[in-house]
């Protein structure tokens, strides 16, 4: 069996909430999985059934060929779980902690210590060993959870949120984690709210919409499914009037970045040689073109209708930055 | 099966590393009874054995509900309770690792006030194993109650007064400051519902007595049964409330 996962129909139900409606997708072995959504879509509650904290009202979860409603004990003992709030014992030192997560799954008694040492150096921890948790920094806290989810070797890893709250160095070194751990053929299932690092990881990616998947494809395919306006970045060898370019056919927008322009047609133009012709008729010289393809937030934003908090964000800050420039 | 009794174990362990400290359990653990002991015990007219067989098990119920209290709610709180759910343990040996962490903290208290109170007042301690298998079933069972007292609450405060609301009616009617048999026969009726009455009661049949008597072995079931009855009831709400 090539599947990691297998998730067929499942409906959970929180009162009057309908928190899945039928979601179904399958993981393949090997890969790496993003669950991706707005708050509120259904990721957590897919999760917390792939990892056996709660039960479907109705569907099935099979997890490395283990049916979760009857056999989940022994899909738990080969799989990794990362919450989205790391959960080590803060009285408890680093090592304890982990050497604690060994215990639970079973790891032998004379490769425990071996194997939290050599996870401790793996993740940068070990001159922090003997520390108690509460005076780690959140990055390593967060690499402590992941080391602690790792000490049992497992086949598949869930990572929920992996990155958030981190600063952008300890982010980094985490997504490097991240493809080592997929490189030695763990598979991974990770929920993120940042949509590059899901382009970054992902080799494909499920999107999740009020309880249901409404996407499921490599990045690459989903952001080639977008279709509509077109962006273009340009710059001319002189300096020209940006009413000029709002007049050519099919311009949406245009806005100035500097000394380019970054002009958005609707998608029925050719908006290069558009350029170019108006670029030639102007007798300019163009110095830098350069064709924005959609990206992964574009696709996001289309088939959900509705942007992560994260994405809201950085698009007011877009917004922002355009005002002032 | 052992697999899963050497993770409660690991459990237990690791729950006398983390709670034992923690200044809730001090304070009710053993200022508590102590405190109500000064103030209803001492000055009543209560045979030596009696009062010190309601001044352990006093010692007993809070110490052990109290670990209880804080090493459940504090870690579905805090998100290490999930740690678990998620390891190859089920919750019914999760919850036997608790009460098991929890029930080793009343025995040590308890030895600590049963020394002191017996050196002080001379008392003598006919079948000394007999006592401290009684403090053991009884700090089981109170480990259990406080397990299933934090099943109910979302917080550490919801969890203590859970624990109150059930352990200071339970002080004053199984027999900690008033023998039970001298109490009314409808609150005698009521007293054989507490298990701190077949605590008290064990204990006071192993300090007088060399050999387990029968009312002392039907204590200790009865304890016993009690510990299974709450545990389960806890693993049944839990289940529930964690969907």
């Amino acid at each position: 069996m090539d599947k990691a996962i297998l998730v067929k129909s499942l409906v959970k139900r929180f009162g009057a909430l309908s928190a899945l409606n039928g979601v179904t997708f399958s993981v393949t072995k090997g890969c790496v999985f993003g669950l991706l959504g707005p708050n509120g879509a259904g990721k957590t509650t897919t999760i917390r059934i792939l990892t056996g904290l709660t039960h479907p009202d109705s569907g099935q979860a099979t997890v490395l060929g283990f049916n979760m409603a009857e056999e989940n004990l022994q899909a738990k003992a080969r799989i990794g779980v990362v919450p989205e709030v790391s959960n080590n014992y803060e009285e408890m030192t680093a090592l304890e902690n982990l050497v604690f997560s060994g215990e639970l799954y079973g790891v032998s008694r004379t490769e425990r210590r071996g194997r939290a040492v050599e996870l401790l150096e793996e993740f940068n921890l070990a001159d922090r060993a003997g520390d108690t948790v509460l005076g780690l920094s959140r990055g390593m806290k967060r690499r402590l959870t992941i080391a602690c989810a790792l000490m049992h070797r497992p086949e598949l890893l869930f990572l929920d949120e992996p990155t958030t709250g981190l600063d952008v160095q300890s982010a980094h070194q985490l997504r490097d984690e991240v493809r080592r751990l997929n490189k030695e053929g763990v598979t991974i299932l990770l929920t993120t709210h940042y949509l590059e690092e899901a382009d970054q990881l992902c080799d494909t990616v499920g999107m999740i919409n009020k309880g249901v998947i409404v996407a499921l494809d490599s990045p690459e395919r989903l952001k080639a499914s977008v279709t509509g306006d077109r962006v273009v970045e340009v710059s001319f060898s002189a300096p020209i009037h940006d009413r000029e370019l709002e007049l050519l056919l099919g311009v949406v927008e245009v806005h100035r970045l500097g000394d380019k322009y970054r002009i958005t047609f609707s998608g029925e133009v050719e908006p290069v040689s558009d350029l170019v012709d108006y670029a030639r008729g102007r007798g300019l010289r163009i110095a830098m073109l350069d064709t924005l393809k959609p990206s992964l937030e574009d696709a996001f934003l289309k088939i959900t209708g509705t942007a992560p908090d994260e994405v809201r964000r950085e698009k007011e800050q877009q917004k922002q930055r355009r005002m002032d420039a | 099966m052992m697999d899963q009794f050497e993770k409660a174990l690991y459990i237990a362990r690791k729950d006398i590393r983390v709670y034992y400290l923690k200044a809730p359990n001090l304070t009710y653990g053993l200022l508590m009874p102590l405190a109500l002991y000064l103030a209803f015990g001492v000055s009543g007219n209560l045979a030596t054995t009696t009062l010190i067989s309601g001044l352990v098990s006093l010692v007993v119920l809070f110490g052990s509900t109290s670990i209880e209290a804080v090493a459940v709610v504090s870690e579905r709180t805090t998100g290490t309770f999930e740690r678990l759910l998620t390891a190859p343990v089920t919750l019914r040996w999760i919850l036997l690792g608790k009460a098991l962490g929890g029930s080793a903290f009343g025995p040590v208290l308890a030895i600590l006030a049963l020394g002191t109170v017996t050196l002080l007042s001379g008392a003598n301690v006919a079948g000394p194993i007999a006592v401290l298998v009684a403090v053991a079933v009884s700090s089981f069972a109170f480990a259990c109650l406080g397990i299933l007292a934090s099943a109910y609450s979302k917080w550490i405060p919801e969890a203590q007064m859970y624990s109150n609301f059930l352990r200071f009616p339970m002080a004053f009617l199984g027999g900690a400051f008033i023998p039970v048999e001298s109490m009314p026969e409808a609150l005698r009726l009521f007293s054989r519902f507490l298990p701190l009455t077949y605590s008290i009661e064990a204990l006071r049949e192993a300090m007088a007595k060399s050999m387990p008597t029968e009312t002392y072995l039907l204590d200790l079931l009865v304890l016993a049964a009690f510990s299974a009855a709450c545990l389960l009831w806890g693993e049944r709400v839990l289940k529930k409330r964690l969907g």
